[in-house]
């Protein structure tokens, strides 16, 4: 059950309920992970400091301030991965949190075994930067030549417009990460553009096309997910499935 | 009111006029009879003369005529003529004879033509009270009674102006009606007030002097202003306002009967609608209550089946009797995530439909693909599908629609729910999209289980309906899952409707607005080709 991007990996779980913190605890401890638990804003950042974990979860409701301060503070001093922990109908907090930092978010109630896979796809795009040194982007079967603006799916070219490409490259290079539509938006169209998350839907509609039209084994089918009024993520294949 | 003195000017001289013509006419007659045919006295004709004008014109215009007779009489006629002088002492008995019949004929015909006016005054009065009742007791409200009811009166009493203001003081009064088209107003300084006695006491009109500053408006000196209070139950709720010609005078016995009479129904007429209000929000309250006992009967019982279900799969695992299989144990695990997973939903649809009874649903409405949320929600809906062949069919041409990301995420859920919870396992399931003509998308969830009758389609979408599908398979459902759908499809301008699906179960449509694909998306702004 364990691989090696969650072996060893210290996680500070910020939780302010001390039931629920107690049993993700647990689960995630049976998955190879070390936790440090802190129940409020103040003790996660003391732990934070002290510790300096590999990860933090993060429950945005706590009893003593708002989640985004944890945040804040962690990326002022480093790029670790933030999950926030939200629930289902706060889709405000949770595009603010992304836009202050956090990488990923998962829906409260959540499955344990989905926590544990975002965590690791947090941490496996964490652990080496999807950048090979040729300029090259690898996901499985999609590689995606950055110099030459070609994307290939298993050799075979993909024909994508400069726009689709760049949309396809922020993503991919986020892989394991969600991307909001702002920051989607603001990296491939500027600024002046934030507002018009229909431009990426009408993008990513156009890529998925593209890429399954090359990829008849369907290996691709499901790669870029989208989270309906947040953003999209491109989901980590997982170790040795690819 | 020129109207009104011109009338009363023009009946005098009518008047006058007729007895001086009957005088004539009879003069004639006498002279007639008496130079030609020889009567030695025809003065009693005069008698004719007296009772023509008495029935015509009343007492005072026979009594007049009367004296006329005795007098024209006594001049043409009598010796020595040309002179108001008598000189046989029986003439003199025959002109006494003649004035006093004269003044007893005339006061006789007089007074039965003025006990018939009364009588039709009084007809006249009581038709006019009747029209009022009438007016009010017709109209659904007291309100849409008033503009017939201010016109009747105008006519009725015969006044220049007639408006009906409801407020508890004069100066805060609102009009609901008014026979004048010169907009609102301004309530002289000064007007006559009728004050009621209490029971039989007859009313009286007083007159009142407000210290208010004269508004630029105040209307013609010459127009009297009367107010008739109207009460609901002894406190002041409005007036019937009159304009009248000053020269008019006040309104008469009658006139004065009817307003009052007129006021107490509009009165009574207001309350009465202040009742069938009351009755009507206390049955509004009455089914609210009665909604609210369903609502908590149907989600406590929604609530505790899955926690029944997790604590006894909870207790099996918990006690140190059994020792199960791992296998039987992860399978006590899943039924605890399985109905936790459910009880999730569960709350979600209750926080949705508080909100939308609330009226406090706002849809964030954004261009978007439906096959994200369709590709989205049938994976995080696998393991309660997992019985069920789900087919999608979508052209990759379908628009983007206009919608809320989470609501129709919510919609989704709980039409797929809907279709896995009343069908069989092994039941297929369809999803379908597709562009209809006027710019819209519509959304297709159907199933080959047992359906829905007709003629329950529409209760589908009602909160807490649990409509009986036939066969086995209808066990669950809080009843709330399609009433959610319904709201929020709505509140994203959207529409919902049943119908019996070609895969012989029932298919819910939703119709979204569509969004236009853009021509090409603009590429202005710094194109982030950095990279090459």
């Amino acid at each position: 059950m364990t691989d090696e991007s969650a072996a060893g990996a210290v996680v500070l779980l910020v939780e302010d309920d001390a039931a629920t913190r107690r049993e993700v605890a647990a689960y995630l401890e049976l998955h190879g992970f070390r936790v440090v638990e802190a129940g409020d804003a103040r003790t996660a950042l003391e732990r934070w400091s002290a510790r300096r974990p590999d990860l933090v979860l993060l429950d945005l409701g706590l009893p003593d301030a708002d989640g985004s301060v944890v945040i804040r503070r962690v990326r002022r001093d480093a790029a670790t991965p933030i999950v926030v922990l939200s629930a289902r109908d706060r889709e405000d907090a949770k595009v603010a949190a992304l836009e202050q930092g956090a990488d990923d978010f998962v829906t409260k109630p959540f499955g344990a075994a989905e926590l544990v896979a975002r965590l690791r796809a947090v941490l496996r795009r964490a652990a080496g930067p999807a950048a090979e040194p040729g300029g090259e982007l690898r996901l499985g079967s999609l590689t995606i030549d950055v110099a030459r603006h070609e994307v290939t799916v298993n050799g075979r070219l993909v024909h994508l417009t400069p726009r689709e490409f760049e949309v396809l490259k922020v993503l991919v290079a986020h892989a394991g990460r969600l991307v909001t539509h702002g920051r989607l938006l603001r990296a491939v169209w500027g600024t002046a553009y934030s507002d018009e998350a229909h431009y990426v839907h009408v993008y990513v509609s156009q890529i998925r096309r593209k890429l399954a039209a090359a990829d008849p084994e369907g290996r691709l089918h499901g790669l870029i997910v989208a989270e309906p009024g947040v953003g999209y993520r491109i989901r980590m294949p997982e170790p040795g499935r690819s | 009111m020129e109207r009104v003195t011109s009338t009363s000017l023009r009946r005098a001289g009518l008047i006058a006029g007729t007895a001086i013509l009957a005088l004539g006419a009879t003069t004639l007659v006498v002279a007639v009879l008496e130079a030609r045919l020889g009567v030695p006295n025809a003065s009693a004709t005069y008698l004719l003369a007296v009772v023509a004008v008495a029935v015509a014109f009343g007492i005072p215009a026979a009594v007049g005529t009367a004296i006329g007779s005795f007098l024209l009489y006594d001049f043409v006629f009598v010796q020595p003529t040309g002179a108001l002088v008598v000189a046989d002492p029986e003439e003199w008995l025959n002109l006494l004879l003649l004035l006093a019949l004269g003044v007893v004929v005339g006061q006789l015909a007089g007074l039965q033509r003025s006990r018939a006016e009364t009588a039709i005054l009084r007809e006249r009065q009581a038709l006019a009270q009747y029209r009022v009742g009438r007016e009010l007791a017709t109209a659904t409200t007291a309100g849409a009674a008033m503009p017939p009811l201010v016109q009747l009166l105008r006519t009725e009493i015969g006044v220049g102006r007639a408006w009906i203001g409801l407020g508890p003081g004069v100066a805060g009064e609102r009009v609901m009606a008014d026979t004048g088209s010169t907009g609102p107003l301004a309530v002289p300084r000064s007007y006559e007030v009728l004050q009621r006695g209490a029971g039989d006491e007859t009313p009286l009109w007083v007159r009142i002097h407000e210290p208010r500053p004269a508004s630029a408006d105040t209307p013609d000196p010459q127009v009297q202003c009367f107010r008739v209070p109207i009460a609901i139950g002894g406190a002041a709720a409005g007036s019937i306002w009159l304009l009248r010609s000053r020269s008019a005078g006040p309104p008469g016995r009658g006139d004065t009967r009817v307003l009052a009479a007129a006021a107490d129904q509009v009165g009574r007429a207001l309350e009465r609608d202040r009742l069938a209000e009351e009755a009507t929000s206390a049955e509004i309250a009455r089914r609210s209550e009665a909604a609210k006992t369903a609502l908590l009967d149907s989600v406590s019982h929604d609530l505790r089946t899955p926690l029944a279900t997790i604590r006894a799969a909870a207790g099996s695992l918990m006690d140190p009797a059994v020792d199960p299989e791992p296998a039987v144990r992860r399978e006590r695990a899943a039924v605890i995530d399985r109905e936790a997973d459910r009880l999730n939903r569960l709350v979600s649809n209750l926080l949705d439909m508080s909100r939308i009874e609330a009226g406090d649903l706002r849809a964030r409405l954004e261009p978007f693909p439906l096959e994200d949320v369709v590709d989205t929600t049938l994976e995080r809906m696998a393991e309660l599908l997992a019985g069920h062949p789900v087919t999608v069919v979508m052209r990759a041409d379908v628009p983007a629609v206009e919608v809320d990301a989470v609501f129709i995420d919510q919609v989704l859920t709980n039409l797929l729910e809907n279709a896995a919870r009343h069908t069989q396992p092994g039941t297929p399931v369809r999803v379908r999209a597709e562009e209809l003509a006027g710019g819209r998308v519509r959304l297709t969830v159907e199933d080959g289980g047992p359906g829905v009758a007709p003629e329950s389609m529409e209760r589908l979408f009602k909160k807490f309906s649990r409509v009986p599908r036939t066969g086995e398979g209808s066990r669950r459902g809080s009843g709330l899952g399609l009433a959610v759908v319904r709201g929020l499809v709505e509140a994203m301008g959207g529409g919902v409707t049943a119908r019996t699906s070609e895969l012989g179960g029932l298919a819910v449509d939703v119709d979204l607005r569509a969004v236009p694909v853009p021509e090409s998306v603009p590429g202005g702004g710094p194109a982030a080709g950095g990279s090459g």
